[in-house]
């Protein structure tokens, strides 16, 4: 795995760039989940983040979520506790970008693989980056039900269950992305080599 | 599916105050600060005081206060939920009773919800001043700046802000772009309603041309970059110089004063 910190990669830094750029925008278009009784909506925002790490690798992946967290907060800032502020922002959106872009290999073609072994890959990353980031929220509200809720109260249980709550429906909607994520990373290798 | 052009991004209201007038640092610094004192106030009565030096704030920010009210609609159920929870599981003196579902609301329960529920709205309401008096691009230099010492130990702090910045100009751009491929859509019949996977499935003809054309843009911008021979932050000046001035030094007294005043003071006179 590379450094985060590199010498400035103009490429690195215009593709990192524009895909916070579309997280933003698709952050816009919310998809209502109707089991929800606080009215929590999911988005497809996660997608060019775990596009670019798979790409170019859990380095840039990670830079590309902590960007895109720190996008998200001066744009969307839903804050009730400083560490809620650190944890919900760039550490688990660059949780996610790094634990999904652990599954870039730098040799991978994503044209040559067989489609069971490309879907496999594309699935675990998908998991394993959701997952960290399902972490650094339930930390996140751990810490929060911790001072706000009162004493003796399984705290972890609540956070489990709101984080995990939209998480995982979420994680359902990027499974069905799989195919169409594929088809645009053949597209970028294409484009670019390896990147 | 919301039209998407008339959606404005971030919370920035700009006004010609002297809070508006300080350097981000500072606000966001300050800010932390702030956040962190108020979860450490020890009672009802200082977190009364801190409301009216919020209430100062927001008058000296020149910010409508039903703005600031505005923002915390959106907490409603956070709201709820610590304010129910206190005034239900916690011990003490019934006030009242509910025997058919065994439920009972203590007065040390509904002191603590009120007070958790205001602690939770100084919370967003010191958060709200600091998004609402700076714009994203200062806060982005603000960052940078804060950072900056950090780059010894591996943290690109340029490259995190010159991405950001990056990300800022396009957003506008691609939701152009977006719009315009949604119109074309809604065109062609497509439906965006239903349930959450028949959405998701609908949004991809949408989507592909949008993640193409981002990254068509990411790859020319690249080129730009390269053949203007862009090397990173090492002596690069900015246009917007930040500047710790006087009254940012007077900004951040007060604001420690504040912050000890509402955490340390009241527990030395309870001693």
């Amino acid at each position: 795995m590379a450094p985060i910190s590199m010498p400035t990669n103009p490429g690195r830094c215009a593709e990192i760039a524009l895909a916070v750029a579309l997280a933003v925008v698709l952050g816009l278009f919310r998809i209502p989940l109707p089991h929800l009784l606080y009215g929590g909506s999911i988005s497809l925002d996660a997608v060019p983040i775990m596009l670019v790490a798979l790409h170019r690798g859990s380095a840039t992946g990670t830079l590309a979520g902590i960007t895109y967290g720190m996008v998200n907060f001066m744009i969307r800032p839903i804050i009730v506790h400083p560490v809620q502020l650190v944890l919900d922002y760039p550490v688990a959106y660059g949780l996610l970008g790094g634990g999904c872009g652990l599954l870039h290999v730098r040799s991978i073609r994503w044209k040559t693989l067989a489609p069971w072994r490309r879907q496999l890959i594309l699935i675990t990353g998908l998991l394993v980056g959701n997952g960290l980031r399902l972490t650094s929220h339930w930390v996140s509200g751990v810490v929060f039900f911790a001072d706000y809720a009162p004493p003796g109260q399984p705290v972890w249980l609540y956070s489990l269950l709101y984080n995990a709550s939209y998480i995982i429906p979420q994680i359902v909607i990027h499974i069905i992305l799989s195919q169409f994520m594929i088809r645009i990373l053949i597209v970028r290798h294409g484009n670019q080599g390896e990147g | 599916m919301p039209a998407l052009r008339n959606l404005t991004l971030g919370r920035y209201v700009p006004t010609a105050s002297v809070v508006h007038g300080l350097d981000p640092r500072t606000k966001l610094l300050a800010s932390i600060g702030l956040m962190v004192s108020v979860l450490a106030t020890p009672n009802l009565p200082v977190l009364g005081l801190y409301f009216g030096f919020l209430a100062v704030s927001t008058r000296a920010s020149r910010l409508p206060a039903a703005m600031l009210l505005r923002n915390l609609q959106a907490f409603t159920w956070l709201f709820l939920f610590t304010i129910i929870m206190h005034a239900l599981m916690t011990p003490g003196t019934v006030l009242l009773a509910f025997p058919w579902w065994n439920l009972t609301v203590t007065r040390e329960g509904a002191h603590g919800g009120l007070f958790y529920g205001l602690r939770l709205a100084a919370v967003i309401v010191t958060a709200s001043l600091l998004t609402l008096t700076t714009a994203p691009l200062e806060l982005t230099g603000g960052l940078e700046r804060l950072l900056g010492p950090l780059r010894r130990i591996g943290v690109p702090a340029h490259d995190l802000a010159l991405m950001i910045t990056i990300a800022l100009r396009f957003i506008p751009v691609l939701i152009d772009e977006a719009e315009r491929l949604r119109k074309a859509q809604l065109a062609r019949g497509a439906d965006f309603g239903g349930g959450p996977l028949r959405r998701a499935r609908q949004m991809i003809p949408l989507l592909a041309p949008l993640f193409i054309s981002a990254f068509d843009r990411a790859d020319r911008l690249a080129l730009a970059m390269e053949s203007r021979c862009y090397r990173g932050g090492e002596g690069r000046t900015s246009y917007h110089e930040l500047r710790f001035r006087r009254h940012d030094l007077l900004a951040a007294l007060i604001a420690t004063m504040i912050g000890l005043g509402i955490t340390i003071v009241p527990r030395l006179l309870h001693r």
